[in-house]
């Protein structure tokens, strides 16, 4: 009989096979997870914050712009950027990737509705990586040669910049720009179905919910939520690419404006 | 005494016996190419696909009129117990013995088609090869120790809602559907390859029956430290066909969790240098 603690053979990988499994799960939730609710929280602000500002006609734009200014003046934010969020996506991405590639679906013959989670599961986070990608490139990073019409997203205009990112113009949509749209669309709606049934499947792989009843019932929880992030999702995408880029400059620019000359509030 | 009237037995059910189209993915032996052989089989009421197979191994003449050899199966019980008869009828996996035809018909299938199962080797048509199945019990310890020089006396007393929940774990024929239906269980031709591979929801769950098992949990730190090891439990990717293809029934999916919970639970132990 072999002792229990004989050392793992294998490279780095297989050694700490079990470590690195689980730290792909936990950190798909926090702080990818985390990260993601909130960011699309602070997204669908542009849509929420007219809802709760009604009687203002801008208000959508000035509650996304206080929101995007809040998180522009945390302390030290490339810091919390790149340890935060940079290296957890890049490390789940990796290692996702590469246990994805083991996957054998089989949905033709086994058409079940868990097995369809499994295999979409694997669809979204390749498609997820792409989309990510694309998103911090363009947006943060500046490679503006990949977006339609050029824009260069800047914190100080998020709104108006943003909406000229998904519309490929500052007057006009441009086939370009749809195109950026739909994308966005397709990967806001398969990253949101990626964390919440990553969630359920979590609670599984943890050991949290073992009955098949408790599992039943966390899934309807992971439902709600995948449903509520869905629709926080869709108003962001659909509300900035609505937006008029030259009306939105302009509450932008009169937010801007008490701190260059205080007091000259026209 | 009188004799009764010597009458034609009729058979049962109104109806003629019908005839159903079987086709087969045949295989001369490891490595030979496949190919596929039709065969059109009466069929009686009650028929099975066994029974069918018996037919067309008494009558091996395609639908071309052609003679072949009768094609190869493997079988034991007859009745869902031994496993043995698993191969994938119309692209499930399940036993072909409790596969009547009256059912499949009744599920508007029209052909029935026969392939051996697509995880592990074919040793000839619908035969195959599970010595890696039983390989991985034996790596999982699936046992519960009692060899010694010495009496070891009674076990512990247990408790029925323990048994009850052992029970069913313990009706597992390794059949290996759920390791067939699994979009995570890789066919493995080569031995050498079979520790690195995942093992699949029945020795995941039979490590579960053994740990619960009051004497079996002697080697429950052995077991968990393989569950923890590159092809255990954390290799299930949560499809859950596996619980839908078990013909026992078994919650594979609960033990999927329990294991889940139980590694993680030993492997903070060990970081804490606390003894299981
Ligand atoms: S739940 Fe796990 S073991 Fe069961 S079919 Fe899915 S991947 Fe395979
Ligand atoms: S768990 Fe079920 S499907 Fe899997 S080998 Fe055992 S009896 Fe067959
Ligand atoms: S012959 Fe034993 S299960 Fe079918």
């Amino acid at each position: 009989m072999t002792s229990a603690s004989a050392p793992p053979k294998g490279n780095f990988l297989d050694r700490n096979h079990y470590l690195l499994r689980r730290l792909h799960s936990l950190t798909g939730v926090v702080p990818i997870g985390v990260f993601l609710i909130v960011h699309l929280v602070t997204n669908s602000s542009v849509v929420w914050g007219l809802l709760a500002h009604g009687d203002k006609g801008h208000a959508g734009v000035e509650t996304f712009q206080h929101e995007v200014n809040f998180i522009h003046s945390l302390p030290a934010l490339l810091l919390i950027e790149v340890f935060g969020l940079w290296l957890p996506i890049a490390f789940h991405s990796v290692l996702g990737v590469y246990y994805a590639m083991t996957a054998r679906p089989n949905n033709k013959d086994y058409p079940y509705q868990d097995n369809w989670r499994y295999t979409l599961q694997r669809i979204s986070g390749y498609v997820g990586v792409l989309f990510i990608f694309y998103h911090v490139a363009t947006l943060r990073w500046g490679w503006t040669f990949l977006v339609p019409g050029g824009t260069q997203w800047t914190a100080e205009h998020a709104a108006s910049t943003l909406a000229m990112a998904l519309r490929g113009h500052e007057t006009d949509v441009t086939l370009a720009g749809l195109m950026v749209a739909a994308f966005y669309m397709a990967g806001v709606s398969l990253l949101v179905f990626h964390l919440a049934n990553g969630l359920w499947t979590a609670a599984i792989t943890w050991g949290v919910t073992v009955s098949a009843a408790a599992q039943r019932r966390w899934g309807h929880v992971c439902l709600l939520i995948g449903a509520g992030l869905m629709l926080a999702a869709w108003s962001a995408v659909i509300g900035f690419m609505t937006l008029d880029p030259a009306e939105a400059r302009q509450v932008e620019l009169r937010m801007l404006a008490p701190e260059s000359a205080p007091g000259t509030d026209p | 005494m009188t004799t009764a009237p010597v009458t034609n037995p009729q058979p049962r059910g109104a109806q003629r016996p019908r005839t159903i189209r079987f086709r087969i993915e045949r295989c001369d032996g490891p490595g030979k190419p496949a190919r596929w052989e039709a065969f059109d089989v009466p069929v009686e009421p009650g028929a099975n696909v066994i029974s069918c197979l018996q037919w067309i191994a008494a009558n091996p003449v395609t639908i071309e009129g052609k003679r072949t050899t009768p094609v190869v199966w493997d079988s034991g019980c007859l009745e869902e117990v031994c496993g043995a008869c698993t191969m994938r009828v119309n692209g499930r996996v399940r036993q072909s013995c409790t596969a009547l035809i009256e059912n499949l018909l009744a599920a508007g299938v029209t052909e029935v088609t026969l392939q051996p199962m697509s995880k592990f080797p074919v040793v000839r048509d619908l035969f195959v090869d599970r010595q890696r199945f039983f390989n991985d019990l034996k790596r999982a310890k699936a046992w519960v120790p009692i060899d010694g020089t010495y009496n070891l006396g009674a076990g512990p007393r247990e408790k029925p809602a323990d048994q009850a929940e052992r029970y069913v774990l313990s009706t597992c024929m390794t059949c290996g559907c759920c390791l067939d239906a699994c979009p995570q269980y890789k066919k493995e031709e080569d031995a050498k390859e079979w520790d690195q591979s995942f093992v699949g929801a029945a020795v995941i769950s039979q490590v579960r029956l053994f740990n619960e098992h009051p004497t079996g949990a002697a080697l429950k730190p052995e077991r968990l430290d393989f569950m923890a090891s590159i092809g255990g439990v954390s290799d299930c990717g949560n499809a859950q066909n596996c619980v839908k293809v078990c013909p026992k029934e078994i919650p594979l999916t609960e033990s999927i969790a329990a294991i889940g919970r139980a590694v993680s639970i030993h492997r903070i132990k060990q970081f804490f240098g606390v003894r299981d």
